[in-house]
């Protein structure tokens, strides 16, 4: 369309448009001038250094001695290492269980919102206040003080009977700590849900209403419908930072992703065998077979997407 | 306007580019003048920090135109900024050195021979004992100077032991002593708090116990060329020996062992005894105000040979990368020989190696009970020993978390030496 347009136009537009296409040309030079910066970073910070951890990955390097070519045995290691295999599991554990009920407590949370009340403004900003702060050192050692023995859950559980004492320091109680701990950090899912429940078209749920639909057929035909993309993109996202898990557990277990291995996640083990053991090569094989097994499961995500997620512009 | 707006705009990139590129090159030593500016780093807390804020303001106070800059953080972050220092070849010009890394720093020319300087320039170690300089020696280099030294200890704290009612031994052989910490727990003693009291924690899983244990049997941890010197069934049969105690509930619970953690559960006053280095004795005095601690050897089944040895607690090393080496050295020999930078630290880096500071200092409290500790054990002493393998961090780390399985029931003693060894074996391999 646009080709033959112009095609036909330039007998016409000869003239102005060989000046117009300089200054183009002068435009795009400013642009890539302004770009500079983040080019700059882009190539020398994130290109250049994963290039040179691809590389490393096939290499034995130690931080100290120059690196030596060993081919395939970093990644063949891995899967005879019992605890690469307990991070695999932990962390598959915890993106599996703690992704799906991070999305529903924060599209419950932003329905809520969404009705009308009074003090929206300050609600929704208190609800979206742990997102903020979650992240942050502070948080994980706060909630390390709430899990410990005498700590706040240990003496509500007591209170009601139970004597089972902290949280921390229980290997099968660790993991739903830090399931909880991110659950809790719902703000940047929920903002993205309330957004998307905005767009959608409120004569639809009154066309329901007037043909009889109660709240629930409401919820399963027009608002999930209506918020599959955005569940969609709120699902890719939070399974992708469930995958890169790391303050918090470096901070809760000392460093240690103890105990008996427990909270041994994925990059803290990354960390321990890069930074502690001075294994820059094992540890890069590692960072390397995160990034392919991230990328196919968003690609799984991308295939499956076509038959659940529902555009509303679009027409079949 | 616009072509104004664009060479603006080129301009400034190019400028923020110059700034950018410039930045290395405008932070030089200040050599020009004959200043010269050190940067020194090491680990501690804000305790460390102001010790080494009184000694160093006073050196550069003495030496007109040498500044040093200090910079500190915790022991764990510490190895891997020194790390990916040394990747760069951009090691600070004096660094505080652990015996554990020594080897994997000075195997590789990133540390200083401070042997090769000469008159002026050279460290004076005359005053340190002959059986401790060679800790800090590494292929017959000299790359650490030692800071202090430290010998290990069985901690007793009397109040504790009151409150249990159970006598603590004296220089107890291993079934004594393993027959004290059941006595202890079968008592059932709280502390004021309403926390049950133990003998001990599983204390197996600290690798240096098991290194003495081996060294009272004549067994060398190590052999010449780095490999282990001992075999699986030796690590087998220590962690074995308290396996009564592990599953009869004699020892505190690896539960509230991880819950107390940062702080050991000899300083939070929920055992009576721990073994452990000697000069953690002031830690434990101001975590545990109440408790009435002493020293003694560590058990042993020949009370005359408790396998102990003193080694050095801290070193100083030089990066080899320094511009100002003399300087460097100048440093050094004013922390580790001047009495008035001794003074500065006590006995806070364990008792102070060179006896120019010791012989200087009046000791009382706690540090005069770590030294009266450590004369009391010098005819046991075997000598120091070299420094330790490449990859002794990982296989003492590896050590604890897998004895930790055996606390939790989550692999058999066997199961557990086997994972161990293997794992040990394939990190020494990987440091050759």
């Amino acid at each position: 369309m646009t080709t033959t347009t112009r095609a036909a136009q330039r007998p016409l537009a000869e003239a102005p448009r060989r000046r117009s296409s300089r200054r183009r040309r002068g435009e795009d030079l400013a642009g890539y001038a302004f770009l500079t910066p983040w080019l700059l970073g882009f190539f020398l910070l994130t290109v250049g250094p994963m290039l040179a951890s691809l590389y490393l990955s096939f290499t034995r390097y130690d931080l100290f001695n120059a690196p030596s070519w060993v081919g395939l045995e970093n990644y063949q290691r891995l899967f005879a290492d019992p605890r690469f295999i307990d991070s695999v599991q932990v962390t598959t554990l915890f993106a599996v269980i703690g992704v799906p009920v991070k999305l529903a407590a924060s599209l419950a949370v932003a329905m809520l919102l969404n009705m009308a009340l009074g003090a929206k403004g300050f609600y929704r900003s208190a609800f979206y206040l742990p997102s903020l702060v979650g992240a942050s050192v502070s948080i994980a050692i706060v909630w390390r003080a709430i899990f410990i023995d005498g700590g706040i859950v240990d003496r509500i559980g007591q209170g009601v009977g139970l004597e089972a004492g902290g949280w921390v320091g229980d290997p099968s109680r660790t993991l739903p700590m830090f399931i909880l701990l991110t659950v809790w950090q719902f703000g940047a899912p929920m903002v993205i849900f309330l957004a998307g429940l905005k767009q959608v078209p409120a004569e639809l749920y009154e066309a329901a209403s007037v043909d009889g639909a109660g709240p629930v057929r409401r919820f399963l035909s027009i608002t999930l419908p209506m918020l599959s993309p955005v569940i969609f993109f709120n699902l890719l996202l939070e399974t992708i930072n469930a995958f890169q898990v790391f303050a918090s557990a470096f901070i809760i277990s000392n460093g240690t992703g103890g105990p008996a291995n427990s909270t041994l996640f994925y990059t803290l083990y990354l960390y321990i065998r890069g930074f502690g053991d001075f294994q820059m090569g094992y540890a890069s094989a590692m960072a390397w077979l995160l990034v392919l097994v991230v990328g196919a499961i968003t690609l799984v995500f991308f295939k499956t997407s076509r038959s659940w997620v529902h555009y509303s512009g679009e027409t079949r | 306007m616009k072509r104004c707006m664009r060479i603006v705009a080129v301009t400034a990139t190019a400028a923020l580019l110059a700034a950018g590129c410039g930045g290395g090159s405008g932070s030089g030593d200040g050599a020009e003048g004959g200043d010269v500016s050190l940067v020194m780093t090491f680990w501690g807390n804000d305790d460390r920090a102001q010790r080494y804020d009184q000694a160093l303001r006073a050196y550069e106070e003495a030496n007109p135109g040498v500044t040093v800059q200090e910079t500190f953080v915790d022991y764990p972050s510490y190895w891997p900024a020194r790390a990916t220092e040394a990747a760069g070849r951009s090691l600070p010009d004096v660094m505080l050195m652990d015996l554990s890394y020594l080897r994997e720093f000075g195997a590789n020319g990133q540390l200083l021979d401070v042997s090769t300087l000469s008159g002026d320039e050279a460290i004076d170690l005359s005053g340190m004992s002959d059986s401790l300089i060679p800790s800090g020696q590494v292929d017959g280099a000299q790359v650490g100077v030692p800071v202090g030294t430290n010998a290990f200890a069985l901690f007793t704290d009397a109040a504790a032991v009151e409150a249990t009612g159970v006598p603590a031994p004296e220089q107890p052989t291993w079934d004594e002593y393993n027959d004290y910490v059941a006595a202890v727990a079968a008592a059932g003693a709280t502390d004021a708090e309403g926390q049950a009291l133990f003998g001990s924690g599983d204390y197996t899983g600290i690798f240096w116990i098991f290194i003495h244990w081996l060294n009272q049997q004549g067994v060398e941890p190590f052999t010449e060329d780095g490999e282990l010197g001992f075999t699986q069934d030796d690590v087998a049969e220590w962690w074995g020996s308290v396996e009564d105690l592990r599953g009869g509930g004699g020892f505190i619970s690896p539960e509230r062992v991880n819950q107390l953690t940062p702080l050991s559960i000899f300083d939070a006053g929920e055992t009576t005894t721990e073994q452990s280095w000697d000069n953690f004795l002031a830690g434990y005095v101001s975590n545990n105000p109440d408790g009435e601690h002493s020293l003694q050897p560590i058990p042993s089944d020949d009370p005359a040979d408790p396998g102990l040895f003193l080694k050095p607690s801290m070193l100083y090393s030089i990066g080899a990368n320094t511009e100002h080496p003399a300087e460097a050295a100048a440093l050094v020999d004013y922390l580790v020989n001047d009495p008035a930078a001794g003074e500065a630290f006590g006995t806070s880096q364990g008792l102070r190696a060179s006896s120019y500071q010791r012989d200087a200092m009046e000791l009382e409290g706690v540090d005069a009970q770590v030294a009266e500790y450590e004369e009391s054990i010098e005819p046991l002493l075997q000598d120091s020993p070299p420094p330790p393998v490449r990859g002794f961090g990982t296989l003492e780390a590896r050590f604890l978390e897998i004895n930790e399985n055996l606390n939790y029931g989550t692999l058999s003693v066997d199961e557990a030496a086997e994972q161990w060894y293997g794992e040990a074996q394939q990190t020494l391999a990987d440091n050759q």
